[in-house]
């Protein structure tokens, strides 16, 4: 939980390093929703679960890397499959 | 130190723009250890240009270097060769390592990407105060340590001003009142007294108001350079 972390106050130092990357993110005009953060304990398997579809969901709308070409993306991603490597 | 702030990036961009190839150099010494102009940030700021610049359809070459010492010339030569194949040179240097690599190398274009500020300290991690104004003839004798020319709004010499209010300035509360340091200072080494003595007004023609700067120390001086 925010403030209630093993390094004691690290979560709190890491919000202000993700605000610094959203930021970041934002002046490049890569859309700073990219990278969130959230505070749960590994007791939290449910959340855990409803985080990371949340964070999917967002970054659906988003679209993906406009830097990468993702056909070739794909491309190289299925050949890889095809070819056993992955 | 020399305390300084990157520009925002869209300022950056406008810097460069039209530039094909941009070499962002970085400086070793005071906005290393002020996160502003270092190799991390070198590295960062030209990354994110590389980045910024095809995501508006303009792809610009950006690379980087960072010198030990922008501010003097012959830490310079190091990055000559980068220098002559760059359109441009985004200096992350402070207002000194600019001119330096300007003069250094008349025929390239150098841009600034920092804002220079001023001369300060840290006072906590990623907080960082001015301490001193460079005016050229010190003060700090007389007023135990703490600089009024800097630290003190109207930089008063004979203060505090009536705009002193629980120990903070009138202009902002998040501001000390740098007289009130000094009083409490002075107190502190029972020299308050040494405070009675009217300050006369300044010679503020060793500071900006006497013009650009010079000092020129003949013991180290080299023949081949003498007028």
């Amino acid at each position: 939980m925010e403030g209630d972390c093993h390094y004691l106050e690290g979560n709190l130092n890491a919000r202000r390093r993700v605000e610094y990357v959203q930021n970041l993110l934002e002046e490049i005009g890569l859309d700073g929703r990219r990278i969130r953060m959230f505070n749960i304990s590994s007791a939290m398997g449910a959340q855990f679960a409803g985080y990371a579809s949340e964070l999917a969901a967002t970054i659906r709308e988003v679209g993906p890397n406009p830097l990468r070409d993702y056909q070739a993306y794909l491309a190289e991603q299925q050949e890889a499959v095809a070819s056993g490597m992955v | 130190m020399i305390v300084a702030e990157q520009k925002p990036l869209a300022e950056m961009k406008t810097l460069i723009n039209g530039a094909e190839n941009v070499l962002v150099v970085g400086c070793g010494t005071c906005v290393t250890v002020c996160f502003a102009g270092g190799t991390r940030e070198a590295d960062i700021v030209s990354t994110s240009l590389r980045m910024a610049t095809k995501l508006d359809g303009s792809p610009q070459q950006v690379t980087h270097s960072t010198v030990q010492r922008q501010c003097e010339w012959e830490y310079l030569d190091i990055i000559e060769e980068q220098v002559k194949a760059a359109d441009i040179v985004l200096s992350l240097g402070c207002g000194i390592g600019v001119q330096a690599i300007a003069e250094h190398f008349p025929d390239a274009w150098v841009v600034p990407g920092l804002n220079t500020s001023f001369l300060g300290l840290p006072t906590e991690h990623g907080v960082w105060e001015e301490r001193c104004a460079a005016c050229g003839e010190c003060l700090l004798a007389v007023t135990g340590g703490i600089c009024p020319v800097a630290r003190c709004s109207k930089s008063l010499l004979n203060g505090p001003c009536g705009g002193s209010e629980n120990g903070h300035c009138e202009i902002d509360p998040d501001v000390a009142c740098a007289w009130q340091l000094i009083v409490d200072r002075m107190s502190s080494k029972g020299k308050l007294d040494a405070l009675l003595e009217i300050q006369p007004p300044k010679n503020w023609q060793n500071s900006r108001d006497g013009g650009p700067r010079k000092i020129v120390r003949q013991d180290l001086r080299l023949v081949e350079f003498e007028d």
